[in-house]
């Protein structure tokens, strides 16, 4: 549950999620409601919004855990152009050039989630310098995107 | 016995040649995640996929054109819409009143029937999602993933034992293992016996006999196979009728009715309420919605 909340917190968000309603698997999270909990038993393999999974000490989020930091109105985002949607997704970094709006905090070193222009969150990143169109170079490093759902169905197949 | 000959033979005395068989791909609109089909449309339009509608089914459109692949667009992967067959995208639709109901997926691997489960019960009730192995489990943990899907548990079990879970069912999904069929698969012929065929319909029959277990009085089970053989079709239908609490329901959906005669043999009369899909627009398909009957 820290985790979570020290994930968001990344954000500037606050997350509050009910611990009865957080059920662990091995390294990996999941959220359920109250009719689901019943369900759940020890051997389950996956319940309800699964949230992330903790790995060498270090939480990796699920998209849907982003989309909820996303729905918080004050968390850090940028919204990309379209053009740089699709190389965003392929695991590239975003330049100052691409981003059309910032939204809460720019402060190098923060997290930020990148959205595109219909608002779907698409990932998130890192800021490596005040994301602008004015500052040239890279302004947001890729940590984690939407394309991981492919590279995943690669590697299963 | 086995072969193109003699498998083309039993599809000719069951009453049908091959002639135009071209599979279009399909998709559906996950309206969970994309509320607005028509943007939706719009919006894969602007990326260059074109879609057409498909008559028979509320959410699916064929894609009749395509600048990239449908499955590596944004859309796609923020979950708004699940590369399925046409003729797969029946099976769910078959169901009545899913909503905040308790239901089984039974053999659900890689998920896109569970993500239109979850779709249809708009997130609410219970869907418990069983497959037996784990690298199919990856599959469908990413597709719930992908898809937003909130309302499901998935154990790693064989649908033969889901009376260990104690839960008793108002739907249960049977989309079975079954031997496939050669309009999906260009090594079928080859690869297929009617001694497979006949294992096939046996592990079937096994898990709708403990599939009709776990379903509630009154409670829906919606049979499906990508099978063109009989004996995992009509014939397992009419095995159910004839040895579990399950009478075949009326349905109306694309496909004809099932046949009520097998190489002679007779079958009870309500298995033609069944839908028989031969290869052409779609894969082969086949679907029977089942209803548990009052103790006698």
């Amino acid at each position: 549950m820290k985790t979570i909340a020290d994930f968001a917190r990344q954000f500037d968000a606050k997350l509050m999620l009910r611990r009865d309603l957080v059920v662990k698997k091995n390294n990996r999270y999941f959220l359920v409601d109250e009719k689901l909990k019943p369900f759940v038993s020890n051997n389950f393999y996956f319940a309800g919004t699964y949230l992330g999974k903790v790995k060498k000490n270090k939480f990796f989020p699920s998209f849907e855990l982003l989309r909820m930091i996303a729905e918080k109105g004050k968390a850090n985002k940028i919204t990309i152009n379209d053009r740089t949607e699709w190389l965003f997704i392929c695991g590239r970094d975003v330049f100052g050039k691409s981003i059309v709006k910032v939204e809460g905090s720019a402060k190098k070193g923060a997290h930020t989630l990148v959205m595109n222009r219909y608002s779907d969150c698409l990932g998130f990143g890192k800021i490596l310098r005040e994301p602008s169109r004015e500052v040239a170079g890279v302004a947001v490093k890729n940590v984690s995107d939407i394309g991981d759902f492919l590279r995943r169905e690669r590697k299963n197949s | 016995m086995s072969g193109k000959e003699f498998f083309l033979h039993r599809y000719e005395k069951l009453g049908w040649k091959p002639s135009d068989i071209k599979l279009k791909q399909a998709i559906r609109i996950n309206p969970t995640n994309a509320p607005n089909l028509e943007e939706t449309v719009e919006r894969l339009q602007s990326r260059g996929i074109k879609l057409e509608k498909i008559s028979f089914l509320e959410k699916g459109y064929w894609v009749s054109k395509a600048k990239l692949s449908a499955g590596a667009t944004t859309e796609y992967l923020l979950g708004m819409y699940s590369i399925q067959e046409a003729a797969a995208q029946i099976p769910v639709s078959l169901f009545t009143d899913l909503e905040g109901k308790v239901v089984l997926d039974a053999c659900a691997a890689p998920g896109g029937k569970t993500v239109q489960l979850a779709d249809l019960m708009h997130n609410s009730g219970v869907i418990i999602a069983l497959d037996v192995e784990k690298s199919k489990l990856i599959a469908l943990a990413n597709h719930l993933e992908r898809c937003h899907v909130k309302n499901t548990v998935v154990y790693q079990m064989d649908a033969r034992h889901v009376a260990e879970l104690g839960i008793k069912f108002g739907r249960i999904l049977l989309d079975v293992p079954c031997s496939g069929n050669f309009a999906a698969d260009s090594s079928w012929f080859a690869r297929r016996s009617l001694k497979d065929i006949e294992a096939n319909a046996a592990l079937q029959r096994e898990i709708l006999a403990k599939a009709a277990v776990s379903l509630r009085d009154d409670g829906e089970i919606v049979y499906a196979t990508c099978s063109l053989e009989p004996e995992e079709n009509e014939m397992n239908v009419d095995w159910a009728v004839r040895n579990l609490r399950l009478q075949v329901e009326e349905i109306e959906c694309y496909g004809e009715k099932g046949l009520t005669e097998i190489f002679g043999q007779k079958l009870h009369r309500s298995v033609e309420n069944c839908r028989r899909i031969w290869p052409g627009q779609t894969q082969g398909f086949f679907v029977c919605k089942f209803r548990k009957r009052d103790e006698p």
